[in-house]
Parts: C-alpha cells; sequence; structure tokens
C-alpha cells in the first residue's frame, strides 16, 4: 500500500468510527426509537463482549478446540472463577494470566 | 451520602469506576499498538492511526486488510461493521445526551468505548435518575481514552521489546470476561450472553465479522424472549 492509501485508510477508519459512534446522537429529536428496542439496547454490551470473548477463549488458533489442551480457554474458565469468588478485577486479569502462562510454558511437551 | 453530587464529585466517581477495568483497557491499548508495528506499519503511522482513530478492535481487524493492500473502500466497510455495535450503544445514549449541544454531542460520541459504556449502563442501571450523569460519563470516558492512549503509544515504541508470545492479549479478553460475569446474575442477560457467544463461534466464517453482529442481535433478542417469559404481561 503507497503512503497516500495508508493515510487515506486512517481518515477511513476514523470515519468509520465516528458515523457509528456519532451518527444517532447528532440526528435530530424527531427520530423516536421505540420501547421494545429501547429495551433490549440494555442487553446490547453483554452480548457484544459474549461474542468478543466466545471465539478467543474457543477458537484460539481459528480452530474450535473445547478442550483441555486449550490453554486459553481453561484460563477463561479460571478467571471466571476468580472473578465469582473475589470480585477482584485486577486478580482476575492476574490469576488468569498466571494461570495461562502455567498451562502454555509450565509443562513442556 | 445524601445531597446530590457535585459535577466534580460525579466526573472523578467516574474516574474512580472505570479504574478497576484499568488493567484490561491498558492491556488491549498495549497489544493494539505493538500489533500495528508489528503488521508493517511505521511508528509514525501507527501513532497517527491510533489518536486518528481511537478504535481498538476496528483498527486490529484492519490492519491484515491494510498490509494485503486492500482497497481503502473494503478497510473502511470492514471497520464500520465492527463498529457497527456503537450505533446500540449510542442510541442508549441519545435520551441522556438530546439536550446537549452538537459539539457536545460529537464529543461525547467519539469517547464512547466498551468498557466506559458497561459503566455507565451500571449506574444508569442501579441509579436511573442520578442527576450528574455527563459529568459521570466524562470522567469514566476520558479516563477510559488516557490509559488507552497511553497503553498504545507505549506498545507502538516498545513493540520490538515485547515477545509476541506472551500471549498479552489474552490480558485484554480476561478484563472482559470481569465486565460480564457480574451481568449474568440477572438471569436473562445469562440467556442473551450464552446465545451470543454460541452464535459467535457458529457463525465465524461469514465474510467482514458479520457473525458478531449476528451474535449480538440474535443475543439480544434471545434475552429479551427470557424476559417477557418471566414476567408475562
Amino acid at each position: 500500500m503507497s503512503e497516500l492509501d495508508l493515510w487515506l485508510s486512517f481518515v477511513a477508519i476514523t470515519l468509520a468510527t465516528l458515523l457509528p459512534r456519532c451518527g444517532l446522537l447528532l440526528a435530530g429529536r424527531r427520530l423516536v426509537i421505540p420501547a421494545p428496542i429501547e429495551s433490549a439496547l440494555r442487553y446490547a454490551p453483554a452480548c457484544a463482549l459474549a461474542a468478543i470473548i466466545a471465539p478467543d477463549l474457543l477458537l484460539p488458533s481459528g480452530a474450535l478446540q473445547p478442550d483441555f489442551g486449550n490453554p486459553k480457554l481453561l484460563a477463561g474458565i479460571a478467571a471466571s472463577a476468580i472473578f465469582g469468588l473475589t470480585r477482584s478485577t485486577i486478580g482476575t486479569i492476574v490469576g488468569g494470566m498466571l494461570a495461562f502462562w502455567l498451562l502454555k510454558f509450565g509443562f513442556p511437551g | 451520602m445524601n445531597h446530590p453530587p457535585s459535577p466534580r464529585d460525579a466526573f472523578w466517581r467516574g474516574v474512580r469506576e472505570l479504574l478497576p477495568a484499568g488493567p484490561g483497557v491498558f492491556a488491549w491499548g498495549l497489544v493494539t499498538g505493538v500489533a500495528m508495528v508489528k503488521s508493517g506499519l511505521t511508528v509514525t503511522q501507527s501513532v497517527g492511526l491510533t489518536l486518528l482513530a481511537y478504535a481498538g478492535s476496528a483498527q486490529l481487524a484492519a490492519l491484515p486488510l491494510m498490509a494485503s493492500a486492500a482497497p481503502v473502500w473494503v478497510v473502511a466497510f470492514t471497520a464500520l461493521i465492527v463498529n457497527l455495535r456503537f450505533v446500540v450503544y449510542s442510541a442508549y445514549l441519545r435520551s441522556s445526551f438530546m439536550s446537549l449541544p452538537t459539539s457536545r454531542r460529537t464529543l461525547l460520541g467519539y469517547l464512547v468505548g466498551d468498557v466506559m459504556f458497561v459503566r455507565y449502563v451500571a449506574l444508569l442501571t442501579n441509579h436511573p435518575d442520578y442527576p450528574q450523569r455527563i459529568a459521570y460519563y466524562l470522567g469514566a470516558a476520558i479516563a477510559n481514552w488516557i490509559i488507552w492512549q497511553a497503553a498504545s503509544l507505549l506498545g507502538i515504541f516498545g513493540a520490538e521489546a515485547i515477545p509476541t508470545d506472551w500471549g498479552l492479549e489474552l490480558a485484554g479478553t480476561l478484563a472482559l470476561i470481569a465486565l460480564v460475569v457480574p451481568l449474568c446474575a440477572h438471569f436473562p442477560t445469562l440467556a442473551g450472553v450464552a446465545v451470543a457467544g454460541s452464535l459467535a463461534i457458529i457463525a465465524r466464517d461469514l465474510p467482514l465479522r458479520l457473525g458478531l453482529l449476528l451474535a449480538v442481535f440474535v443475543g439480544m433478542a434471545a434475552a429479551l424472549l427470557v424476559e417477557s417469559r418471566r414476567r408475562p404481561s
């Protein structure tokens, strides 16, 4: 890609991010969002996060790996358990990463 | 504290309530910074992209396309699809922001991010009449922006020193888990999470990451269905 095309792409990514973020906020008051849709929106973040987390843990290298040989999946399960027990975000991240590194590097072969 | 909070109190409450998720935001930013350089962008280009877009997953999705010299419109379209969840977020934010001037709404919209949005929804769920919500939003959003950009710049300048096989991007996912687990105490949300997570796996081969969008919408529908079954009207 040429330098110009790269910077055009950066501007395009910026606009493609600003439009979904600001479009509805800048639309006039006449745009009324129906109540059922508004109540459905409460579930959007949890669903979006689940849709980002699940493939990351279960498709570690692009292929489905729902077994105990998958350190990312086990680290994710450990992290969920740690959060359930401690309610600590930092504990969850540190504990999950330690579990991941132990599984990945701790048992060679 | 029974007296209403001042804007300053609300701003700092937003900052404080974002900070527990700070390490996750930091890890995502760091990983994005490293990935931009490792995909072949120069340091100047990487700094330009991260300061312009502030886009996280859309930046990550665009990298392989730019590395393979895809047309600019394909890069833009892919970023747009990955960012469509922000339409859903901003639809939720409309009722809070509609009375503000256009420039303020543009700024607040630019600052929307996954982590700070979850905190803001949690605030309004627990305190539907919270008076200084804009100040709270700004506090959480600006803290989110500073942590992300600082980590991203550190990743860009330190890319050569961080081994890729440390799998540091997992820290970002673990932070998202800490955001989702407490929401799952609410049964309709748990149903939506289960459906969205499963569908994101099943529909993974759809082009342009449309599987992500499909998973979000079907998950939301499942949560609503469970909610309506539990409270028959």
